[in-house]
């Protein structure tokens, strides 16, 4: 038994009506023009009061910062490494050595990644002393201390325009990721390991895949705007037995107590696992 | 017919016989037919059934709606290979646990008030006394058969509707089938076409008071009278109480908002170019953030603490939402015998002297107060209690006069326990006076006579007292006691005798005379042999000593309730089965018709003019008798109803009161219907809370009612308003309280899908919020004290005063909720920046930041950022959204603890279960964020200390804000500011 018996349509299409513009009133949606006007000018002061309180807050919060070092770091205490060029999808390489529109945008992304270690980028850089922690922390105007392209050596793109991609012998270059005051210790280098033995030959550039100290610390961006920061290449010989199936590498920085690069979550802390598919 | 049948036409209809009753077999035939003499217990809902019920109710279908989506969502990226695709699983069955876990709970909670009911409906199994195969014998009540011979006696509850073939002295109490109070006399004569009011059939639940009756059996189980009303009680509707209303509509109101956001969003997000899967996993964070999951298992928790209160104050509530309905109750319909009053006859006047004297009727009196010095007094108490058959029950000594049980009927019961109260131990003064000769009071001499000796050693004359009706009396008397002394009964003292007697009557008293004589010693020697049967005595000439009159007194507390009602706008009506006379007299001693207000029926007598000349409007009280209720049309009703602030219904049938209860629903009203009879049932559930008596309500009272008064006072009513009320306040403070977090969650999704940015706060932790650190604040809301005197103010208008009203919604969502999400999102960025990633970095970045192959993501600084960097730093995000969100809500929960008063008025600390709920807010904050920061899944990290902190200011601000608003509404009522932000 309901109580209140169902109104009919037409009557409750009325009503909606009704509420929608009542003439009779003058009231659109429940209010007068002049409540409305009333409602949204107290909305329009409160938002505009919210609004530059948040702005304002925001300002002093913001003021609190430094330009140069973010407040905290400890979120970046190790880290990554990442490998150029960088596949679209995922990390997976596929190309046809014989067709050179395959590997084009791997070319350019080097060609593109490496335009600012060109020497006439560089003009600026200082050499510093190899094998040690290049320390700035007194001085002003923070130095950058110069990468030479020839260290990477066939990888450099200035012999074989292609990186290797045309011969079969791809290039990557694999990268530490760049965060403030991080001072490695010890002897760091990059050591890549084919997932299974004997399918792929790897080389080295600079030899053993060294990272040299010299390029640490990082003094962030407006400090050290001209920072490059030191790259390994690797080049890989793929046997010709495997090249029908991906060969999975995985690049791990070694040599290093601070360096971290086996944690559980964290894939690409001091580590990156790619693949790479040739065909001819 | 069978009350018209002889007792043979009788024996063949059943084919059974008065002295050997049924055989065995047949019985067990008409058993097998007939089924057992037993009522049908009320279809139960299955118990699968109520718990499914509790799973698809409320906000449950948003939320398995948000499961389903997460569900596929998780099927799609599965196929497409996904690593994060198992996020959305998790997601899905998290929400399909809350789900089912706040059913269980919500069943849980149903189940154990339902419990509480289950023990009052416990009967214990009756016995009936049978002549089966010629032999008497015990049964079970529920075996009895039509036709079957029974016996009963004084005390035992009929045991099925019963044509009486023989009786000695048999009274029944047809109280809970009439609402009569009266015991009735039971022969076997048939006296009356209509079998209820036929002397010779006895109904199924009531009681013999007094005497034996042999009968036949002729109705069993169902089929009684009592059978036919329960019927007609379940064939009425459960109504929808007035909160479950209010919680839809606010359901309707929340999903309304939490669809049309979704919705709109998602049309944006697929307008935005987002994927459809995102754009639909953005839907299920958008349903989750407006649905607060933990609100409908807060509201339950708050009611049954407010149950569990008035239980204490002996409101058992069955069923948890009537909680509230007392408290929007608009007009409470009571019975008047057993509520009202306290169904026991009690002397209420005394006439004599030519004086009326009051008696004290309250329920505990021990003296009486009235002028006792006169001689006419000691002769008139000596007659009371030597003319009484009266008896207490052995062995109650200790118990206090008016608890003590009487053997004997209604009227003498109240002057033995008068005489008692007064003279002390009335049974050693009747050994004292030794009873010699005695006529019972039967109906054709009406009137009652012993012969006592005296108790003066020096006085051997007897002594006759005589009661009786007291017309009767009168005219066996020649001579009236005036102060002591015999003086003649002339016109004059005839005339004071008839004024008393009608005013006496005129209040709904039953009035009795009371006479004595001293026989002459010379005629009546101590050897006399007094025949009651010849009468060889005077029984005229007598001399009138006085009157008393006796009434079911109002109990002492009932016209302060009436009072209390109606300050809170409630109207009383009496609903009495009784006559209308003493139906009004009770009604003005109670207060319903107030001291000053005149019924049609006054005017015209005041006035001296026929009653139809009488202007309806000038009368504010009625008193409407069931006869003509029944010529009455329903707009004639509802006039009555309409027109009239106080009115009694008098002699009214169950069916009427069921037009009663439907028609003041028809006005609008929310009514509480009180009663106790199996003759209220029906109307009892048609009520909107029906409420039945626990010590004198019969189990199909209690089965239909919402709420049993385990005192049986009417004054625990008023409690129940006051309660009702006051939770009604503060469900809307918690439900304010917890929809203004809602927006400080959505916000976010919102933000995030139109700037890009990462994302701010994570599903689970949103969870977090609604189930975890607001649930016991806001139960502690159900803990604050009235802001105002509630009971000063009129019931809730239930079409228009809202427990959700746009002013709430509005000033949650629009106002309070905006300003949380504020200071929310400063910590965000604060902790963002101070993590190198600048507010001006974060806009836009969202496919890149999400981009599980993209591990040197460049912060603000020209650091780089692996992409579980970014995660973590997301998940610290997370946890800072969440503890700004849980710090202004402390905020949030102080401001709600008044609507209209000032916190300071209201007192910070005057509910501590506030401070319980503060205290463990920010505990079960501080243990997810370092307790469990560790825990990948939840994603909470530990968090930095300062952080707690950045919301502070807005906290306070949300606070001044709201003192500010109070300040303006307690200012300038009635003003737009009023209007619109009062709550």
């Amino acid at each position: 038994m309901s109580k209140e018996t169902k109104k009919p349509f037409r009557q409750s299409m009325a009503e909606w009506r009704q509420f929608i513009y009542n003439p009779s009133s003058g009231e659109f949606l429940g209010r007068t023009a002049k409540s409305w006007g009333l409602i949204l000018l107290f909305y329009l002061v409160f938002y505009g009061f919210l609004a530059a309180l948040f702005t304002f807050t925001m300002w002093v919060m913001l003021q609190t910062l430094s330009s140069d070092i973010p407040k905290y770091r400890d979120r970046i205490s190790s880290p990554g490494l990442m490998i150029s060029p960088k596949p679209d999808t995922a990390l997976e390489f596929y190309f046809n050595k014989s067709d050179a529109q395959s590997y084009a945008e791997y070319v350019s992304t080097l060609r593109k990644f490496l335009e600012s270690y060109d020497d006439s980028k560089q003009t600026q850089n200082i050499n510093c002393t190899p094998g040690r922690i290049f320390d700035q922390n007194d001085v002003a105007v923070k130095k950058a201390c110069r990468f030479n392209l020839s260290e990477l050596g066939q990888c450099s793109g200035k012999e074989d325009k292609t990186f290797g991609y045309s011969k079969g012998t791809p290039c990557v270059l694999v990268k530490v990721n760049r965060i403030i005051g991080l001072k490695p210790e010890g002897e760091p280098h990059i050591k890549c390991t084919p997932k299974e033995e004997g399918t792929v030959e790897i080389n080295y550039f600079p030899p053993e895949g060294l990272i040299d100290l010299m390029y640490f610390p990082y003094y962030g961006k407006s400090l050290h705007a001209h920072y490059l920061q030191p790259l390994v290449a690797i080049q890989l010989a793929i046997n010709s037995n495997s090249t029908k199936e991906e060969v999975a590498i995985e690049c791990k920085i070694l040599g290093s107590p601070n360096l971290k690069n086996e944690d559980d979550r964290d894939k690409f802390l001091g580590r990156i696992a790619f693949k790479v598919q040739m065909t001819e | 017919d069978d009350h018209k049948l002889s007792t043979s036409e009788l024996e063949e209809k059943y084919g059974t016989s008065i002295n050997k009753g049924l055989s065995s077999a047949r019985a067990a035939e008409i058993l097998a037919r007939d089924g057992p003499n037993s009522l049908t217990p009320p279809k139960a809902t299955p118990e699968i059934v109520k718990f499914l019920k509790q799973l698809v109710g409320g906000f449950s279908i948003l939320l398995w709606i948000g499961a389903v989506f997460s569900w596929i969502s998780f099927g799609i990226q599965l196929a497409q290979g996904a690593e994060s695709a198992f996020d959305n699983l998790y997601l899905g069955v998290v929400l399909a646990l809350v789900v089912i876990l706040t059913g269980i709970f919500a069943y849980y909670q149903e189940a154990k008030s339902t419990n509480i009911m289950a023990s009052f409906s416990k009967m214990i199994p009756q016995q009936a006394l049978v002549i089966r195969d010629a032999e008497k014998k015990e049964l079970p009540a529920d075996q009895l058969v039509v036709g079957d011979i029974v016996e009963i006696k004084g005390g035992d509850r009929i045991p099925a509707d019963i044509r009486l073939i023989s009786t000695q002295g048999c009274k029944v109490d047809n109280s809970s089938l009439t609402g009569e109070s009266e015991p009735q006399s039971r022969s076997c004569d048939f006296t009356h076409d209509n079998p209820l009011e036929t002397r010779n059939i006895a109904f199924y639940s009531t009681t013999c008071v007094e005497g034996t009756a042999t009968g036949i059996v002729i109705n069993t189980g169902d089929r009684t009278i009592i059978g036919r009303i329960a019927s007609l009680a379940s064939g009425v509707g459960n109504e929808k109480t007035p909160i479950a209303i209010e919680i839809e509509h606010f359901v309707y109101l929340v999903a309304g908002v939490a669809i049309s956001v979704g919705v709109l969003f998602f049309i944006i997000s697929v307008s935005m170019r987002y994927k459809i899967l995102d754009s639909i996993i953005f839907l299920i964070g958008i349903i989750v953030a407006n649905v607060p999951e933990g609100l409908l298992a807060t509201v339950t928790v708050s009611l049954s603490l407010t149950a569990k209160r008035m239980a204490k104050k002996n409101c058992l509530v069955k069923n948890l939402e009537a909680v509230e309905t007392l408290g929007s109750t608009s007009i409470i319909c009571s019975d008047k015998t057993g509520t009202l009053t306290q169904n026991r006859m009690t002397v209420a006047h005394l006439w004599f002297d030519n004086q009326i004297y009051s008696a004290d009727t309250s329920e505990d009196q021990t003296t009486q107060p009235f002028d006792q010095s006169s001689p006419s007094w000691t002769a008139l108490s000596k007659i009371v209690t030597l003319c009484n058959r009266a008896e207490f029950r052995p062995g109650q000594e200790n118990l206090p006069i008016m608890k003590r049980i009487v053997v004997g009927d209604a009227s003498e019961t109240a002057l033995l326990k008068f005489a008692e109260v007064i003279l002390g131990d009335v049974m050693n003064i009747r050994a004292q006076n030794k009873k010699v000769a005695e006529i019972p009071f039967n109906s054709t001499n009406k009137f009652q006579l012993s012969i006592h000796e005296t108790d003066d050693p020096n006085d051997k004359r007897f002594l006759l007292v005589m009661k009786g009706a007291p017309e009767r009396i009168l005219e066996r008397c020649s001579t009236i006691m005036i102060n002591g002394k015999e003086e003649p009964l002339d016109s004059e003292k005839a005339e004071a005798f008839q004024t008393a007697y009608m005013e006496l009557g005129g209040m709904g008293e039953r009035v009795l005379g009371f006479c004595h004589l001293y026989l002459p010693e010379n005629e009546f020697p101590d050897t006399y042999p007094f025949d009651t049967d010849s009468m060889n005595f005077p029984t005229s000439n007598l001399c009138f000593v006085g009157l008393l009159s006796m009434i079911d007194p109002p109990r002492s507390t009932v016209p302060d309730a009436v009072s209390k009602c109606r300050s809170a706008g409630i109207k009383v009506i009496m609903v009495t089965g009784d006559h209308p006379i003493t139906a009004k007299a009770i009604a003005k001693s109670v207060g319903i018709i107030s001291a000053t207000s005149e019924t049609v029926e006054d005017i015209a007598k005041r006035l001296n003019i026929p009653v139809e000349q009488v202007n309806r409007r000038e009368a504010t009280a009625a008193v409407v008798n069931g006869m003509e209720l029944k010529d009455m049309s329903l707009q004639q009703l509802d006039e009555i109803l309409c027109n009239h602030s106080e009115i009694v219904f008098a002699r009214t049938s169950p069916q009427q009161k069921l037009i009663i209860v439907e028609g003041c629903q028809r006005q609008g009203a929310v009514v509480a219907v009180t009663g106790d009879g199996v003759n209220d049932s029906p109307a009892l559930k048609k009520a909107d809370i029906g409420i039945a008596m626990g010590i004198a309500g019969s189990d199909a009272a209690k089965n239909a009612a919402d709420m049993v008064l385990l005192d049986d006072n009417f004054a625990s009513i008023v409690t129940g308003v006051e309660e009702g009320r006051l939770i009604f306040d503060n469900l809307k403070k918690t439900i304010a309280y917890t929809l203004t977090k809602n927006i400080a969650e959505l916000c976010p999704f919102l933000i995030y899908i139109i700037a890009s940015i990462p994302m701010p706060i994570g599903t689970i932790t949103i969870l977090f919020i609604d189930l975890g650190t607001d649930i016991i604040p806001s139960v502690a809301l159900a803990y604050e004290k009235a802001e105002s005197d509630i009971m000063n103010r009129r019931p809730r208008n239930k079409r228009k005063d809202r427990l959700v009203n746009e002013q709430l919604a509005v000033y949650s969502y629009l106002q309070i909720g905006i300003m949380q999400s504020v200071g929310a999102f400063v910590t965000y960025f604060t902790v963002y920046a101070e993590q190198g990633f600048l507010p001006s970095t974060l806009l836009g970045v969202r496919v890149n930041w999400e981009n599980n192959a993209i591990n040197d993501f460049e912060d603000s600084y020209g650091q780089e950022w692996t992409k579980y960097q970014r995660t973590y730093l997301q998940w610290t995000g997370y946890t800072a959204f969440f503890v700004s969100i849980t710090i202004q809500q402390v905020a949030d929960l102080i401001i709600r603890k008044t609507r209209r008063n000032s916190i300071f008025q209201q007192g910070l600390f005057r509910n501590k279960v506030i401070w319980v709920g503060i205290f463990s807010q920010i505990g079960i904050a501080l243990i997810l964020t370092y307790g469990l920061g560790h825990v990948t899944a939840l994603n909470f990290t530990p968090l930095r200390f300062q952080y707690w902190f950045v919301a502070v200011p807005f906290a306070i601000l949300i606070w001044v804000y709201d003192e500010v608003r109070k300040l303006f509404i307690r200012r300038y009522p009635g003003s737009w500011w009023d209007k619109n932000m009062y709550y």
